[in-house]
């Protein structure tokens, strides 16, 4: 016997994962202290899991923190699989399908993360540069006038900051 | 009295560049250290033909006060 299996996209990066999650109508619910116990669960619910609108024998599948990635927790029988949602009319896919439709999901949101984390970081540098410039600026004034300087501050054609400083000896 | 004059341009990265005239030889550098800290931190220096005139102006001087004595 011989088989192929793929593994599911690693779901390491849980904001990514609520968004391919939303994308994919399983409307994600994020457990906290405060609606804990308003989900019953016969494995039992931690702080944290993410639950989905997806439900089995053992109640809402929901995908859990192992330490590196989430992973999905859910009847592997997928016994009385259902949708169980107020809002969409969607029919119950097999795990294997609705973990393929996420993972496709995830690599979209993922690409959507990564560019606001550039776009980020790019601000971040944009704030530290002129920061720089600044406290450049502030440092010659306060040398130059400490050293008999008269200070006249312009700008120059490129919109750079020039200092033209004078002194009689 | 003579007049000092420095203009620096503070460039989009921070970096400076300055330009000084009215000072004696070499002392435009000491000026811009004193006032930029330059250890370390130059990456060209640029002598304008004042300094130059300046600097033979000086070398002449100081020749013919040798030839004085």
């Amino acid at each position: 016997m011989s088989a192929v299996i793929k593994t599911t996209t690693p779901f390491v990066i849980e904001e990514v994962l609520l968004e391919a999650l939303t994308a994919v109508g399983a409307e994600p619910v994020r457990i906290a202290s405060l609606n804990q116990q308003a989900v019953r669960h016969i494995g039992g619910l931690l702080v944290g899991d993410i639950l989905t609108n997806r439900s089995d024998y053992y109640g809402p599948q929901h995908f859990r923190f192992d330490g590196k990635r989430w992973i999905l927790r859910h009847d592997s029988s997928e016994m009385n699989g259902r949708i169980s949602s107020m809002l969409a009319e969607k029919h119950y896919s097999n795990v294997g399908r609705f973990l393929g439709e996420v993972g496709s999901a995830y690599e979209v949101a993922y690409q959507g993360y990564v560019a606001r984390i550039a776009e980020q970081e790019r601000i971040r540098l944009e704030e530290e540069r002129k920061a720089r410039v600044e406290t450049t600026r502030q440092q010659a004034i306060a040398k130059a006038k400490s050293q008999g300087y008269s200070v006249k501050e312009t700008t120059n054609s490129k919109g750079q900051i020039q200092l033209v400083l004078t002194r009689m000896v | 009295m003579p007049e000092q004059k420095i203009t620096l341009t503070i460039d989009d990265d921070g970096a400076i560049t300055a330009k000084t005239s009215g000072f004696k030889g070499e002392s435009c550098l000491e000026a811009l250290d004193e006032l930029l800290n330059l250890e370390g931190v130059v990456s060209s220096v640029k002598k304008t033909d004042e300094f130059h005139q300046q600097l033979t102006q000086q070398t002449t001087r100081f020749q013919s006060l040798k030839g004085k004595s």
